[in-house]
């Protein structure tokens, strides 16, 4: 999977966009080997960029990121772990709607505290995932 | 095997293929649509970490089903049920100690979900991820059981039922 700023690509029930060059915005759900490893390898590549360009924050929107397994958990894990070692800062936009993001989030965040930075969006939403 | 309160069980069995993980997704939507959505939501998850777990572990024989996944609603209560064969005891019983460390941790799974989360953070080559039956206990609100008479292993998860009015 290679992102091209603006342009929204799926792999299976997964959605992928790079709104900006340090903004990812994920949708849908992730449950399959080949999703789960067109996403580590997306996140590899993203680090490596934003390594390259010496940005000192990169944001993630999962608010319509429904569901995953736990190997993207894992995958978020080591992404932080190589921001921590890098020295920049993720921020994750969640929707503390979804239970996954409410629970499993804030102890992502306790990994890595200063690395690791959330927004809750608790704006109403008129159906899952979309705001109102 | 312990089928106890199985009641009326929706039964999928789980093809020796990757993404047999998406059909039991659906069979999970299938057969939670009247609950509430943060039981759909919780069900969804245990059948897929399940079903991942059955395609990962199972024994490795020339059989084309890695096992099976059961749901069933039983009043207030869900239950999702997972039966596979395993290679050796040894194996099941690895399975049935994760499955009482977790049942033990009470409202202590936050923090062996953490612990486990920073095991994965300090050291990024461990090969298995093993979150699976943490999230079902923590995300899910699930109750685990584990059951093995050779050679097949049963884990029971339960968790209160909401329905739609």
């Amino acid at each position: 999977m290679s992102l091209k700023l603006g342009q929204k690509t799926t792999v299976e029930a997964l959605t992928v966009e790079l709104v900006e060059p340090t903004l990812l915005k994920l949708g849908g759900t992730l449950s399959t080997p080949t999703a789960q490893a067109e996403f580590r390898k997306l996140l590899l590549d993203l680090h490596a960029n934003v390594v390259s360009a010496r940005a000192q924050l990169f944001s993630v929107d999962v608010r319509e990121l429904e569901f995953v397994n736990s190997s993207a958990i894992r995958a978020f894990v080591d992404w932080i772990s190589r921001a921590s070692h890098a020295g920049y800062k993720l921020a994750f936009t969640t929707n503390p709607a979804i239970t996954w993001h409410r629970l499993s989030f804030s102890v992502l965040k306790s990994l890595a505290a200063d690395t690791v930075e959330l927004i809750e969006d608790r704006s109403p939403r008129v159906e899952s995932g979309k705001p109102a | 095997m312990n089928r106890e309160g199985a009641g009326d069980e929706r039964t999928l069995r789980i093809a020796r293929r990757y993404d047999a993980v998406d059909d039991a997704r659906r069979f999970a939507e299938k057969a939670v649509s009247s609950c509430t959505p943060e039981c759909r939501e919780a069900v969804r998850l245990a059948v897929c970490e399940l079903g991942e777990n059955l395609i990962k572990y199972a024994e490795q024989n020339d059989a084309t089903e890695a096992g099976t996944i059961g749901v069933s609603i039983d009043g207030p209560v869900v239950r999702v049920r997972a039966v596979n064969r395993v290679s050796s005891p040894s194996d099941a019983e690895r399975v049935a100690e994760i499955v009482t460390q977790i049942s033990r941790s009470g409202d202590g799974v936050r923090e062996l979900y953490r612990a486990r989360l920073i095991q994965l953070f300090q050291n990024p080559t461990l090969p298995r991820a093993q979150l699976g039956l943490l999230r079902m206990v923590f995300e899910g609100g699930f109750r685990l059981s584990c059951t093995f008479h050779a050679p097949e292993l049963q884990i029971l998860a339960e968790r209160a039922c909401g329905h739609h009015a």
